[in-house]
């Protein structure tokens, strides 16, 4: 019997807001413990809770790129339950009136990951077991997050992986988040069932929880599909509960610990006032939004005719792509410009952070300026090249390393002079090349070059060379 | 008169200092508060410090900011940094905020003279200081009666010549009720006037601070220092001052509402004494006009399931694991706060939660808490209708006078009926006084309710004032000489 | 009328014990208490309030701007026995 996978996510976007949401505590990752601490996000008795305003904005910026609809009025709940690492026993959230809602995500295929919801919410503090002890760390407490909820409508791991990089992309061009799973800025839990092939009716889910990595995500949902399907086989029922993934192990486990009926006793934050968006404000959003992956993507490939695969190298990395932009303006062949990022510049930023900074130093315009004389073919490839390393070196212009005179190119008067010089000159190579050695045509070339000091067209010199031996 | 005027008067014509002054209510308490338990801690190394302060700046000819020097207390639910504030509760014994409260930050600035934190029923929750750690605080009036709660000690504070003004919270009553039964006037201003910022959250949407004081013109003194605008309070939304000019404006052509259920079933004294009131201000030429309050009998359940949900969620901090009480056996994390939490809070305390936690529980949120927010701001709606056609509603403050020590009721439900009159200010946020109107045949202080619309503190305070001036002060305290 | 149950579930859920010897005067108390709060069920009010606010207030901000946080010796100030400047739970005491 054939089974599907059936999975829904709820993802935890940490946004780079200076201060904490509702205290003006720094959000900055790490630090000593309890070091980025204040009175109200330590939720000391008799303090009170102001909503910082640009996570709203943030949340409304992040809910546009989603195709989500904005709500003009929201408001924030409490979500009541005590563990350690939430110093009120309540988490400031949005219960049934979320900020945005009703999105999508299209995936290459064409299918839309429809969104449920995306709500405003705090981040918890950080619990370290230690034999048996636990040590709490409060800095990540009230560092404001996103919860972005999607209808069950992935059917495989592929999917869920795309969507997630497509999430994380979008995030990150929208600067509401710099997504760095690794330091938990983005999370996530799955929801996952089975069902057999062609049924109507969803299989019981399980949720694994808080999971940080894509390669994670994917080690975790198949072991669960696989963990539910045995059990379906094997004529069993499965449990729905909440289970977490062990990766040195690769397996998932049920979370005891939360198996307490949860009971969040959702109610309004009588601390905090209503949120009001007006359209104007919606408005104003959605044009400051940049161009986003998708859409540049579609420009790229279908109006600057670069293959899939680069494109998508260019986008993936924000600044990457506005580097190409601004690299390939006036060029005509923007594939040129895209080749030499992807090999040479691309080169010079070994790491993702330096990619995700498009840490060189040479400006964008400079490059441009190499492309163009190559497109017009007043240098060579050989000598772009060349003078790349030079420029990415020292982030100067072309211009510190090929001169004037060289930039000009070889006016055909010019090379056809040198020609006749090299043909007069080679007696014995022409005689070897029509006597039927094409090697010996070589030398001829070779010898131009020479006199030219590279700066030839060795195609058009061919051509002319071709032409004189024809003639003479 | 002023007692805060008089005062600053003395003291800036130098006929006593403002070291003077702080010591002999130390000295007052020194004498009193052993009977009286109307403080939990006196301050008096602080307070001679800051009167020291006071009185170099009389030396230095300075003139005196509005509260300046002046004597006051604290009910030791609102925060003071490097000062313990308990909440009355086992569970906070030891604790010592690390900011201040924001009207202790504005009184601070004012050089204000803390004498130390008074006593109040565990975390707000009661009405006769009965449920405090440091039992019960009695009627400097009549020490055989209670002081009444929650803000019982700030009465007694004052009642007894402890203090100048006492500072309170008022989350169903607790301002009002206690001034009633000590004899005093208590205000509890519009919601949202005065920054809730420090003060120990019982329930978020009701809690409103307040003074409680001898005269009506010291609230409004009181009232315009505390009334601004507070940024770390989301629901602050400040208010005009000037109150202090406007209550002696006249009363002539006020309307004057009266709503007949808040007189059914009062005693008696209460009743002759509030009738005699209404003559009175009917005398002035204000216009008296009845209404009806049909929701009137929900205003209690609505009371109690919202502040009892609100408490159940705002005390679900008290963990043990940041601050507070801590047992001394469990056997992991879960046991420890449940036992923290069990041994930290009081029966009454507890017995909130555990309701508020059953008004929100999954299957009964819709019939409780829904249910009551839908009402209260039906009730709310009511309000606004009425003072369409009103300045401001009169009503006993409590259906009786103090009780008897140790003769405290025991139902539930009675208990909670004495609230009636002063909570559905507190359900609809409205400013409401009690002033002083007469006795009872032991003698004991009658207090008269004036609820205004909302913002309009000023109307409230100028009819009380102006009730203080037509029966010539009688119902106010002697002046006790200092 | 609350059962015995319930009591115990909501004790639960609010991290509260409820001793044997005290659960039926809780108990009956509590009884008194919501059936008395359930003549709220008789009255009709079924008005949608979940935006309404007392004073109609909205909008109230923070800007996005840092201030310094609190020394950790405060933060850490009302509990003993932290290490390292962590707060710290100890796995069980005579447990
Ligand atoms: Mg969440
Ligand atoms: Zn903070």
């Amino acid at each position: 019997m054939s089974y599907e996978l059936v999975a829904g996510l709820e993802t935890h976007v940490e946004l780079s807001t200076k201060a904490k949401i509702f205290c003006q505590c720094t959000t900055e990752f790490g630090g000593d413990p309890n070091t980025h601490c204040c009175p109200i996000c330590m939720g000391m008795p008799g303090t009170l809770p102001k909503l910082n305003k640009k996570v709203v904005e943030y949340a409304v910026k992040a809910g546009l790129a989603t195709n989500c609809k904005i709500r003009n009025v929201s408001k924030m709940d409490r979500k009541n339950y005590t563990y350690p690492d939430l110093p009120k026993a309540y988490q400031i959230s949005q219960f049934d009136k979320p900020i945005c809602y009703d999105g999508y995500i299209k995936l290459s295929s064409g299918k839309n990951i429809r969104i449920n919801r995306i709500h405003i919410e705090e981040d918890a503090g950080k619990l370290i077991h230690e034999g048996g002890d636990t040590y709490i760390d409060y800095n990540r407490g009230g560092v404001p997050l996103i919860e972005i909820v999607t209808e069950p409508d992935f059917r495989s791991i592929d999917e869920v992986i795309e969507y997630l990089e497509k999430l994380r992309l979008i995030m990150k061009y929208i600067g509401v988040s710099d997504v760095k799973m690794q330091e938990g800025s983005l999370r996530c839990d799955v929801n996952i069932s089975a069902r057999k092939k062609g049924d109507e009716k969803f299989g019981t889910r399980t949720e694994i929880k808080n999971m940080n990595s894509l390669n994670f995500i994917a080690k975790a949902m198949e072991y669960e599909f696989n963990r539910h399907v045995d059990i379906l086989e094997s004529g069993g029922v499965i449990d729905q509960e909440t289970r977490r993934y062990d990766s040195a192990l690769n397996i998932t486990e049920s979370m005891r610990d939360k198996e307490d009926e949860d009971d969040y006793r959702y109610f309004r934050d009588p601390d905090l006032v209503n949120i009001i968006i007006s359209e104007e404000e919606i408005n104003k959003l959605k044009v400051e939004l940049p161009q986003l992956p998708d859409k540049k993507l579609d420009i790229f490939m279908n109006e600057y005719g670069l293959p899939k695969d680069d494109a998508d190298l260019l986008i993936k990395y924000k600044k990457i792509a506005e580097y190409f932009e601004e690299a390939s303006k006036g060029i005509k062949n923007k594939k040129l410009v895209s080749n030499y990022i992807l090999s040479q510049v691309y080169r010079r930023m070994p790491t993702d952070s330096d990619k995700e900074e498009c840490s060189v130093s040479l400006p964008p315009k400079y490059l441009g300026e190499l492309i163009s004389l190559l497109e017009n073919k007043k240098i060579n490839s050989s000598m772009a090249s060349q003078a790349l390393e030079k420029m990415l070196d020292t982030g100067k212009p072309v211009s510190e390393f090929i001169s004037k005179k060289d930039m000009e190119g070889i006016d055909e008067g010019l090379l056809r002079e040198i020609c006749l010089r090299a043909v007069d000159e080679n007696k014995e190579a022409v005689e070897s090349y029509l006597g039927g050695k094409e090697k010996a045509f070589g030398a001829i070339i070779g010898y131009i070059m020479k006199e030219t000091r590279g700066k030839a067209d060795p195609q058009k010199a061919a051509e002319i060379v071709k032409e004189i031996i024809k003639t003479s | 008169m002023s007692k805060i005027k008089k005062l600053q008067k003395l003291l800036e014509s130098k006929e006593i200092t403002c070291a003077e002054l702080t010591e002999r209510y130390l000295q007052n308490i020194e004498r009193q508060n052993k009977t009286i338990n109307a403080y939990i801690k006196v301050t008096a190394e602080e307070a001679l410090e800051t009167a020291k302060k006071v009185d170099e700046k009389i030396a230095a000819g300075e003139k005196l900011m509005p509260l300046e020097g002046i004597p006051m207390s604290l009910k030791d639910n609102i925060s003071t940094k490097g000062i313990e504030t308990t909440c009355c509760s086992k569970m906070l014994q030891g604790y010592c905020p690390i900011y201040d409260a924001s009207v202790w930050e504005s009184l601070k600035n004012q050089n204000s003279v803390l004498l130390g934190k008074t006593n109040m029923d565990e975390f707000a929750m009661g009405s006769s200081c009965e449920t405090s750690i440091f039992g019960v605080t009695l009627n400097p009036r009549n020490t055989d009666y209670v002081a009444g709660g929650s803000s019982g000690g700030a009465a007694a504070s004052v009642a007894g010549d402890m203090a100048v003004f006492g500072i309170g919270s008022d989350t169903g009553g607790s301002i009002r009720q206690p001034a009633s039964f000590c004899g005093l006037v208590g205000f509890k201003p519009t919601y949202g006037t005065v920054s809730r910022y420090g003060l120990i959250a019982y329930a978020s949407s009701l809690d409103q601070i307040g003074p409680i004081t001898g005269s009506v013109e010291d609230a409004a003194i009181i009232y315009d220092c505390l009334s601004s605008y507070d940024p770390k309070d989301s629901t602050s939304v400040g208010s005009k001052t000037g109150t202090r000019d406007k209550i002696k404006d006249s009363i002539k052509g006020m309307k004057i509402g009266i709503i007949q259920e808040f007189f059914d079933g009062i005693n008696k004294d209460v009743k002759s004494s509030l009738e005699e009131a209404i003559r009175v201000y009917q005398d002035a030429g204000t216009q008296i006009v009845p209404f009806e309050m049909p929701k009137l009998n929900a205003v209690l359940p609505v009371y109690f399931i919202i502040s009892c949900a609100e408490a159940s969620s705002n005390l679900g901090r008290y963990d043990g694991i940041r601050y507070g009480y801590t047992s001394d056996a469990y056997k992991d994390i879960n046991e420890m706060i449940c036992k923290n939490r069990s041994e930290g809070f009081g029966k009454e305390v507890q017995r909130r939660i555990l309701l508020g936690t059953y008004a929100l529980s999954s299957g009964k949120y819709d019939a409780y808490y829904k249910k009551a927010q839908s009402l209260r701001y039906s009730i709310i709606r009511d309000f606004k209708k009425i003072f369409e056609n009103c300045d401001l509603i009169l009503t006993p403050s409590v259906p009786v006078t103090a009780y008897k020590k140790g003769q405290a009721l025991v139902d539930p439900i009675e208990i909670y009926m004495m609230d009636i009159c002063t909570v559905p200010a507190n359900i609809a946020g409205l400013p409401a006084v009690s002033v002083p109107c007469g006795f009872d045949e032991n003698n004991l202080p009658i207090g008269m309710q004036l609820i205004g619309n909302n913002f309009e503190d000023y109307k409230v305070l100028n009819a009380a004032y102006q009730f203080e001036k037509l029966t010539g002060e009688s119902f106010l305290r002697p002046e006790v000489e200092i | 009328m609350i059962t015995k149950e319930e009591v115990l579930r909501i004790a639960k859920i609010a991290k509260l014990y409820v001793k044997d010897d005290e659960a039926d005067r809780l108990i009956e108390d509590m009884s008194t208490i919501i059936d008395y709060a359930d003549a709220i069920n008789a009255i009709v009010e079924d008005r949608d309030v979940e935006f309404d606010d007392i004073n109609n207030i909205a909008n109230a901000y923070n800007e996005d701007v840092v201030l310094p946080s609190y020394d950790r010796d405060e933060i850490l100030k009302n509990r003993e026995g932290g290490e390292n400047g962590y707060f710290l739970v100890r796995k069980s005491l005579r447990g």
